[in-house]
């Protein structure tokens, strides 16, 4: 038996920011397929903004999650849906143009029997546990399967695998330069592991408010994807990186002085201070 | 009633029905992969995977995970969450595993182990120097009167009101167990995919063997931190919050995390595997 002990007073219920997520995250993923119908890579940041969908929505399910008190820490929650994400988007790579159906329909299987064992073979017993690990591990696999698209153009396996370098005025097919054999796969899972649980980590308590969390969750979904951007620069071409960087900065000011604005609403009382205080005298 | 005060009332209750529902999915698994691919290297690679998971998630319990009360000194243990101790030891070991893999299986997992080890013995001994210069705590464990290992007593050096402190012998012994396993297991994951891919990839992609090191690398990796992640967490479910080590009454809880490290690998297990394989 346990006790919950926070309630979700107000605000936009579960569900519909569930449904919303899900729908935005794979719009946006299938947005990113222009690049291949139009031969270009400017479609790129689209892949970005998926990551911050599925991130806002990924951080309201955490709250839903902890607000249970499992016991472990908000961040384990982060990392079990990074790490069920990551199988289920690899492998759904390799169905091409169908890659995030697939992804979302594995990441639920994976996070079904996941559920399950967290649940009842491990005795959990906690209300909507399967229900959050089979959503966590669908976010796992819809923010990875976005950084890959922001960062190669594409959510297929062989232009995750592939790259391009130059020697000497010659472009070589290279399988090192690429976000798999270059393992920036392995920043993306951080970047976006860290994003999902920080959120709710931050703002918990008792003056809980969903939009300062949500809006806390965009702003490190942007904060993530200015990071994606510059990492996607070796890998597409650099105007298409720069307009996702410029996307990204925009995003992430907006969002930043929102959540600023959002605390100082939320604070008891604040003082308006420097960060480098002037001294008298000099 | 805070949020942090409130602990899940998850018992050490066994329950038999999931628990046997949860071996049938394993078997079913396991027979899914032997129909599919035969028993070569993939079957193999599954066996290795479950192997692994089993290893990192028995380890995990070995840990003395504080977690906040730790960080006050109410608790013993080091001050942080399983998901990220268990993480820490594993990928320290995993890296260093990674670097032995041409040696063989044998040398390698024993290097990840020692790798696992290594950084848990470093992590413990310091935590027990800022305890007890920094903080000015004794250790002294609460959930038994004596140590088991080196038989000195604890009740007289628990101050009141705090479930214990600091970080007993038993515990650091416990931690640095915890990461031989650990470290083990993460790198035993690492080494049967990476020999898959090496194995598989050339052909799928067309590509010389020595050019598609780097992906099989990656990939593999990449798998061995998601299973790794997995298996740590659910052993951080079945805890629920804080444990002491080996001498802790939670530890007895270690079957119902074996069984789902075991199902939650293979399940893991078998998808990486169909990425080459089918």
């Amino acid at each position: 038996m346990t006790v919950k002990v926070e309630k979700i007073e107000g605000g936009i219920p579960h569900t519909t920011i569930m449904i919303a997520g899900l729908i935005a995250s794979l719009v946006f993923l299938y947005l990113t397929y222009a690049n291949v119908i139009m031969g270009t890579e400017y479609f790129a940041f689209f892949g970005g903004l998926a990551t911050v969908a599925a991130l806002i929505w990924g951080s309201h399910t955490i709250k839903h999650l902890c607000s249970y008190g499992i016991g472990t820490g908000v961040p384990s929650a982060g990392m079990i849906a990074f790490g069920s994400g990551v199988i289920a988007m690899l492998f759904a790579t390799k169905y091409g143009i169908a890659a995030p159906i697939v992804a979302v329909v594995l990441a639920a299987v994976i996070g079904l029997i996941l559920g399950y064992l967290a649940n009842n073979v491990l005795n959990m017993r906690i209300p909507v546990m399967i229900q959050s690990l089979v959503e966590m591990a669908i976010i796992g696999a819809l923010v990875l399967m976005g950084y890959a698209a922001m960062m190669t153009g594409s959510f297929e396996l062989t232009s995750l695998t592939t790259g391009n370098v130059q020697i000497l005025g010659l472009s070589l097919p290279s399988y090192q330069a690429s976000f798999l054999g270059g393992a920036l796969i392995a920043t993306a899972f951080m970047l976006g592991a860290i994003a999902i649980q920080h959120p709710f980590n931050a703002c918990l308590g008792p003056n809980w408010t969903q939009d300062r969390m949500l809006m806390l969750a965009a702003e490190c979904g942007f904060l993530s994807m200015i990071t994606a951007a510059i990492m996607s620069m070796p890998l597409i071409s650099m105007s298409a990186a720069l307009v996702s960087l410029f996307v990204a900065i925009i995003g992430w000011y907006y969002t930043y002085a929102k959540y600023i604005e959002l605390s100082k609403r939320d604070a008891a009382a604040w003082l308006e201070s420097k960060p480098i205080p002037d001294v008298e005298g000099h | 009633m805070s949020a942090i005060g409130a602990k899940p009332a998850a018992g050490a209750a066994v329950d038999t029905t999931a628990m046997v529902v949860g071996i049938i999915i394993l078997l079913l698994v396991i027979g899914a992969t032997y129909y599919l691919f035969g028993s070569g290297l993939a079957f193999m690679a599954l066996i290795g995977i479950i192997i692994g998971g089993v290893l990192i998630g028995f380890g995990v319990h070995f840990v003395p995970v504080g977690g906040a009360p730790a960080a006050m000194g109410q608790a013993p243990g080091i001050a942080t969450g399983v998901a990220m101790l268990a993480a820490g030891a594993g990928l320290a070991g995993l890296f260093g595993g990674a670097w032995a893999a041409e040696m063989g299986v044998v040398v390698a997992t024993i290097t990840g182990a020692i790798g696992g080890g290594l950084m848990m013995a470093i992590t413990c001994m310091f935590v027990n120097f800022i305890y007890v210069f920094g903080m000015g705590i004794p250790s002294a464990s609460g959930k038994v009167t004596k140590d088991p290992i080196t038989g000195d007593t604890q009740p007289e050096f628990k101050s009141q009101g705090t479930e214990g402190h600091g970080l007993p012998f038993v515990s650091y012994v416990g931690g640095v167990i915890g990461g031989l396993f650990g470290g083990a297991g993460g790198t035993l994951i690492y080494l049967v995919l990476l020999d898959l891919y090496e194995e598989e990839l050339p052909a799928m992609m067309n590509a010389l063997p020595a050019q598609i090191v780097p992906i099989a690398v990656a990939l593999a990796g990449m798998f061995a931190i998601g299973m790794f992640l997995v298996n740590a967490v659910l052993a951080a479910y079945n805890i629920t919050g804080t444990i002491e080590g080996p001498h802790d009454p939670k530890f007895k809880r270690f079957p119902r995390a074996v069984v789902a490290s075991a199902v939650a690998s293979a399940i893991c297990g078998i998808v990486a595997i169909m990425i080459v394989a089918v």
